[in-house]
């Protein structure tokens, strides 16, 4: 899995970095034919690069839907003070790891799911209370697959979750609220990520 | 060392009001550049091996018990930082509540790595905490520093982890510290997630933050400071 000189001098290191690591370079995605469904993943297998990037199409629509959600906030919800710049600064982020998470998976990223959000965009509130919602389930999501992973890419994820669960506390404690409620973050699986995923508004139909 | 740039310069931008390299200038019985667990080691005596309770930590490979006991450091870092603020009652509003809430879960983290470590578990060091736990705002900031520093140091030990139950016991609470992390910095009034991608840090950046903190102490005081100190 050595790293060719070209692909490290991409302007971003880090989305080269997780390619590299996934990818192996060159031909590895071809090389895994069999992607079993994602929600018939098991937690028992171990780790490979191929399981890693079946994961990471359960991570893909993860940030795909975190991107939409703030977008479609900023353009609906009238969203002004320190709401603003969090959805602001958070959709910044979302979008690198979207674009992380693409390189990464190359020709194997799945399409731009649709999104129906319905009220859950239209005001500041029911869009808080969204956000609190969608950044825990990134945080459980990628905490639930951390044991699946390869090492190399579990490292990488490790510097996503981490701001997924700084957004998760800086959205709760801009109202007040207990921003960690938990002394231990309970990780869901990919079936449950998928429908809380389904829940919050994405349609993969 | 691009690392080592990134944690100065974090430090300082952290280290708005000087409290940390103040505290560092009061160091008394400091421990210098030794090492978090050597520290911990030496502040506590030394490694209760084989007192109790051996079985807990049967299961777990050498490699595995030295990042937990690392983990361990400091988490009881945490807890006595915490538990010492909010008896100093010097905290009001939002920050004595969200003490409190972080100081709970710090201490639930130390009971954690104490029951899966059983009799391979480092004692807890003596801490002097220098005065920061007794201004809401030195405790903010400082909170913001160990806070960053969990997550850096949880970030870089979980992919050196053996096994899966430990593993998925380390993310889970990494990502709490980044909660905590983002707590404090909103209270403090700072960004709480500057960045896309959060860095790891090594254990020797780790450790020689810490040592600059002179926070852990080898002898517990001799002179009575105006406050009563705890170390709980």
């Amino acid at each position: 899995m050595a790293p060719t000189a070209a692909s490290t001098t991409n302007s971003d290191g880090r989305r080269s970095r997780l390619a590299l690591i996934v990818t192996g370079g060159v031909g590895l995605a071809a090389a895994s034919p069999f992607l079993r469904p994602l929600l018939g993943m098991g937690t028992a297998d171990a780790a490979s690069k191929s399981q890693d990037l079946r994961i990471l199409q359960l991570v893909l629509q993860l940030e795909y839907t975190q991107v939409a959600l703030y977008e479609q906030a900023l353009k609906e919800a009238s969203l002004n003070g320190q709401l603003r710049d969090f959805a602001r600064t958070a959709l910044k982020h979302e979008r690198q790891h979207l674009a992380a998470v693409k390189q990464a998976l190359g020709s194997k990223a799945g399409p731009k799911p649709r999104f129906e959000f319905g009220s859950k965009t239209k005001n500041a509130e029911a869009f808080r209370q969204t956000a609190i919602k969608l950044e825990d389930i990134a945080v459980a999501g990628y905490n639930g697959q951390a044991a699946n992973l390869t090492k190399p890419t579990l490292a990488v994820a490790a510097e996503i979750v981490s701001v997924e669960a700084r957004h998760a506390a800086w959205v709760r404690a801009i109202a007040g609220e207990v921003a960690a409620p938990d002394p231990v973050d309970k990780p869901m699986t990919a079936s449950e990520v998928s429908a809380a995923l389904n829940e919050i508004g994405l349609r993969t139909s | 060392m691009d690392e080592q740039r990134d944690f100065a310069r974090f430090l300082h931008a952290v280290d708005v009001d000087g409290a940390i390299a103040e505290a560092s200038h009061q160091r008394q019985l400091a421990l210098s550049r030794r090492g978090l667990l050597a520290a911990a080691a030496a502040g506590a005596g030394a490694l209760v091996l084989g007192r109790s309770e051996a079985r807990a930590a049967s299961g777990l490979s050498a490699n595995d018990v030295g990042i937990l006991n690392y983990a361990l450091v400091l988490e009881y870092l945490q807890a006595s930082f915490y538990t010492e603020a909010e008896r100093s009652g010097a905290l009001s509003g939002k920050t004595a509540q969200a003490a409190t809430v972080v100081g709970a879960t710090e201490r639930a983290h130390v009971k954690a790595f104490q029951k899966l470590l059983g009799s391979k578990a480092v004692k807890r060091p003596l801490f002097d905490f220098q005065g920061v736990t007794e201004a809401q705002q030195a405790f903010l900031k400082t909170a913001v520093a160990f806070e960053d520093l969990a997550v850096a140091a949880y970030k870089g030990q979980a992919p050196k982890l053996r096994s899966s139950a430990v593993l998925a016991a380390a993310v889970g609470i990494h990502s709490v510290e980044a909660r905590h992390a983002a707590w404090m910095r909103e209270l403090f009034g700072v960004t709480p997630a500057v960045n896309a991608f959060d860095k790891p840090a090594t254990k020797q950046n780790i450790n020689r933050i810490v040592a600059s903190t002179h926070f852990i102490v080898a002898h517990p005081k001799m002179k009575a400071r105006s406050k009563p100190q705890y170390t709980g």
